[in-house]
């Protein structure tokens, strides 16, 4: 093996009731590489990222986060070992700022606790000046550097999704998964954000992304994933998987680009 | 207990039950078209009963026109808090809108306290005091109205619901606002007639139990509870359930008190409601997270 | 910069706040009011807890009278029937009503909006029961009296104007403390839990242990200010920490602005001021008054009349500088 594997899943299956959205599913994502998770609707993509990150219980199979079995590591610790993730609808703290948003993205990299906050210890001081700072440094990676006390919601929506990333950056991730970037962004606005991937790249994070805009995928990941009613149905380059019959067939019927 | 002494409890337990049968219906009525808990519900119950004893008694009123002008006045108490407090706050969140009913209730019951006083009232009964004889135990003729009233009550309110255009338009709207709106149905409208609607059906339970239970200006905390947890038992859906519980309830808070059991004297009666409350509440915690999460 | 400028205008209207506070006693025609400014000292200690836990963390809590009541009768209790030190017990008050919440806690947060409010109101009916119903351990409906004063050394706080000094200082600790919270990374992580619990969770917050948390923190002031209550009246009955109690601190809670530490003294003096002062002899009027008031606020400024009074002072302030630079 030439790189090392990040983030593993083996026969990892969640099923709701009757229904089965993800079936037995074995991923590897090497790290440093941008990874596309791609299908058409309802293929089981979103919760895919909900297991990996501990929103909903697996029903079967494993997780594997750098060698360890991720399962059943509560999620809210998953952010301090390494994992984030962006929203489809963004979920935003509509009660803070831009900048108390990204300052909130610090949380699992801090570590004074109530007493010290109600005391308000010098080292809350210091801690809060570092978080700050961290946060600018965020902000301005994502081209939010202004602006920075105004209400979060008051964003734009394009904008507000580079706070939500700048958010999930904050947390100094090695894995950062991205769901839907794209939707609803227009043109010049998915040319930001790829350019804004491969610098989160070259930070050293692992991104992996589900997106329906395949221009977006075929440009930017180097790996992609193809899913279809939970099951894994291709992986490989974008041009090969573009050319896979499974994967067409899987989308026939659907608008394609 | 003997036999005669359970059939007792048993009937003083169906027509309480009764009475918060009526507050659940109204409280599931409201629940399901606007998505809003309705805390000043028992105050419905109130306004009926010392509506119909101000109108009865002291205005000389005969029985009938004073019963229906009752309920009619608090179904219009009704359209008024949906009007002014429930519309105007358009798109507040979940907890504004429990602190806004709330202030409802309260503003209800302090106007009612200070028009009729701290004192209780008792309208006329419908059909005299005399006690009948049924199975071993003696009924007052009210109860029998009143566990009559809640049937015919629960009856009507189905067909309505069932078979006519705008009950159905009430059950769509409960089902599916958006759909609803979609094909015609005008969700404010709806909620308009869920008040009124619920309103009455707690006049109702206030003009037949007055009589027998007396009315005073905060009877409608405890009723409004009590129905609250009646309604949940049925998950605010469903209008069946909701009778049901309310029945339940009452006659396991009558024999409660009967079988004098351990801790639950009279003074513990309410607790009762209270406990059942938390522990549907608690035992249904996860289900009822993911409904509010999804609406 | 404008931080700091509108910080040097906090402190110093602070510091106002501070001396007026200190003065007021001596006043020859304020001091008539030194109880009724001790009683709006107590209910803002229970107010803030509220805000902190509604305003900020989002949850509700229409039982937190329930929690006073506890800090009350177990202060009473200890104090009164068992010879305690009233210092003592009131801090095995606090520890106790802390750790019922966080028991209680963990149980009912995984209930939301409706429900969670009907949880905490089922919750304080039945404490308020229990106050009434446990004869020989609380004095039944008719309360108990006779209990001590608090003290230290040798100085005993047994008038007003002692009291006034003592329950201030708990109160201001109260802010204080709240207010540093709020600045912090962990009221971040609560307003967190508010914005969106899906988000928090994903970024490390640990959103069920910080609701328990500030649920504890908020039973722990709203004890300390029954303890504090039982020792200015020597007396308790369960009156005080019925439903009606807890309606009324929510009201006092949303005048000032669910979202605002130092509003909750502008919502529980408003609040005391109209039930203690204005609405005396007008009966039933001043629950109706509450009524109304939940409902105006709610409706049309559910941030709060302080923080809306501050908007619109704001407002002000920016047109009378820039009529200020045209001329």
């Amino acid at each position: 093996m030439s790189k090392s594997v990040v983030l593993e899943t083996r026969g990892l299956s969640k099923v709701f009731g009757g229904l089965v959205a993800v079936d037995r599913v074995d991923l590897a994502i090497e790290t440093g590489e941008i990874t596309a998770i791609i299908g058409p609707n309802g293929a089981g993509k979103t919760t895919l990222f909900n297991l990996i990150t501990g929103v909903y219980p697996v029903s079967q199979g494993e997780m594997l986060f750098k060698g360890k079995l991720l399962n059943k590591v509560p999620p809210h610790k998953r952010a301090k070992l390494g994992i984030v993730r962006t929203f489809q609808h963004v979920h935003l703290f509509g009660n803070m700022t831009v900048l108390e948003n990204v300052m909130t993205g610090q949380h699992p990299r801090s570590s004074y606790g109530f007493f010290e906050a109600a005391l308000r210890l010098p080292k809350v001081h210091r801690e809060e000046e570092n978080i700050t700072l961290k946060a600018m440094k965020y902000l301005n990676l994502v081209g939010l550097g202004t602006h920075v006390q105004q209400n979060a919601l008051s964003l734009p929506l394009g904008q507000q999704k580079l706070l939500a990333i700048a958010r999930a950056l904050a947390t100094e991730p090695q894995l950062i998964l991205l769901d839907e970037p794209g939707a609803g962004l227009n043109i010049l606005e998915k040319r930001e954000l790829s350019d804004l991937v491969r610098r989160i790249r070259e930070m050293g994070v692992t991104v992996v992304l589900v997106e329906h805009d395949m221009p977006l995928v075929m440009g930017l990941a180097e790996w992609v994933i193809v899913l279809d009613s939970g099951q894994k149905i291709s992986e490989g380059t974008a041009a090969q998987v573009q050319k896979d019959r499974k994967v067409i067939a899987a989308y026939l019927g659907e608008e394609e680009v | 207990m003997s036999a005669d002494q359970f059939v007792q409890y048993l009937v003083s337990g169906v027509t309480q039950g009764s009475i918060y049968a009526l507050v659940a219906l109204g409280f599931t009525m409201i629940y399901a078209v606007t998505r809003v808990i309705n805390f000043a519900q028992g105050e419905f119950v109130m306004l009926g009963g010392m509506l119909s004893f101000t109108l009865a008694s002291s205005v000389g009123l005969p029985l009938a026109p004073a019963l229906i002008l009752s309920v009619l006045a608090a179904a219009a108490v009704g359209v008024l808090m949906y009007m002014l407090a429930i519309r105007t706050a358009r798109g507040a969140s979940v907890v504004s809108l429990i602190i806004i009913t709330i202030g409802a209730a309260i503003f209800i019951r302090g106007i009612a306290g200070e028009l009729w006083g701290v004192d209780p009232v008792r309208p006329p009964a419908f059909s005299g005091h005399e006690s009948l004889s049924f199975l071993g135990a003696y009924i007052h003729p009210q109860a029998l109205w009143i566990i009559g009233t809640t049937l015919v009550v629960t009856v009507v309110l189905h067909l309505f619901l069932t078979y006519t255009m705008v009950g159905k338009a009430l059950k769509a709207c409960a089902i599916n606002p958006v759909a609803s709106s979609l094909v015609g149905i005008n969700p404010r409208t709806m909620g308009l007639i869920a008040f009124a609607m619920a309103a009455a059906l707690g006049g109702i339970g206030g003009v037949v139990m007055a009589p027998l239970t007396l009315a005073t200006y905060n009877v409608g905390v405890m009723l409004g509870l009590k129905g609250f947890v009646a309604a949940s038992i049925g998950g605010f859906k469903s209008q069946l359930a909701a009778v049901f519980g309310g029945l339940l309830l009452g006659i396991v808070e009558s024999l409660a008190v009967g079988l004098d059991w351990g801790p639950f004297t009279s003074a513990y009666k309410d607790a009762i409601a209270l406990v059942v409350l938390l522990l549907i509440l608690l035992l249904r915690a996860g289900k009822l997270a993911e409904e509010e999460r999804t609406s | 910069m404008l931080a700091k400028l509108k910080s040097k205008w906090y402190y110093s209207a602070f510091a106002v706040l501070l001396l007026l506070l200190v003065l007021l006693p001596f006043n020859w025609f304020l001091g008539h009011y030194t109880s009724l400014m001790i009683f709006i000292g107590i209910s803002t200690m229970v107010t803030v807890g509220l805000c902190l836990l509604m305003g900020y963390t989002g949850q509700v809590s229409l039982g937190q009278a329930a929690f006073y009541g506890m800090g009350a009768y177990i202060s009473a209790i200890l104090s009164k029937s068992h010879g305690f030190n009233p210092w003592l017990a009131m801090l095995i008050a606090a520890a106790a009503t802390g750790a019922f919440a966080y028991i209680i806690g963990y149980l009912i947060f995984r209930l939301r909006g409706n429900y969670l409010a009907m949880a905490t109101l089922g919750l304080g009916l039945i404490l308020y029961i229990l106050f009434r119903q446990l004869g020989q351990f609380t004095g039944g409906p008719d309360g108990m009296a006779g209990i001590p004063y608090l003290s230290i050394g040798g100085l005993i706080f047994d008038t007003p104007f002692k009291r006034y000094f003592l329950v201030w200082f708990f109160c201001l600790a109260v802010l204080f403390i709240s207010q540093n919270i709020v600045r912090s990374r962990t009221g971040r992580a609560l307003r967190a839990v508010h914005g969106s619990e899906a988000a928090a969770e994903s970024i490390g917050i640990n959103v069920a242990q910080f609701k328990v948390k500030i649920l504890v923190l908020s039973a722990v002031y709203a004890s300390l200010a029954g303890s504090l209550f039982v020792h200015h009246l020597r007396f308790v009955s369960p009156q005080p920490f019925d439903f009606l109690a807890s309606v009324v601190l929510v009201t006092m809670a949303v005048v000032g602005g669910l979202a605002s530490i130092w509003g909750a003294i502008f919502g529980a003096a408003t609040v005391r001021i109209l039930s203690d002062e204005l609405l005396l002899g007008f009966g039933e009027w001043d629950i109706a008054i509450y009524g109304l008031i939940l409902m105006v606020v709610m409706i049309f400024m559910p941030e709060g009349l302080f923080v809306k009074i501050k908007e619109i002072f704001e407002r002000w302030r920016l047109r009378y500088r820039r009529k200020g630079a045209e001329t």
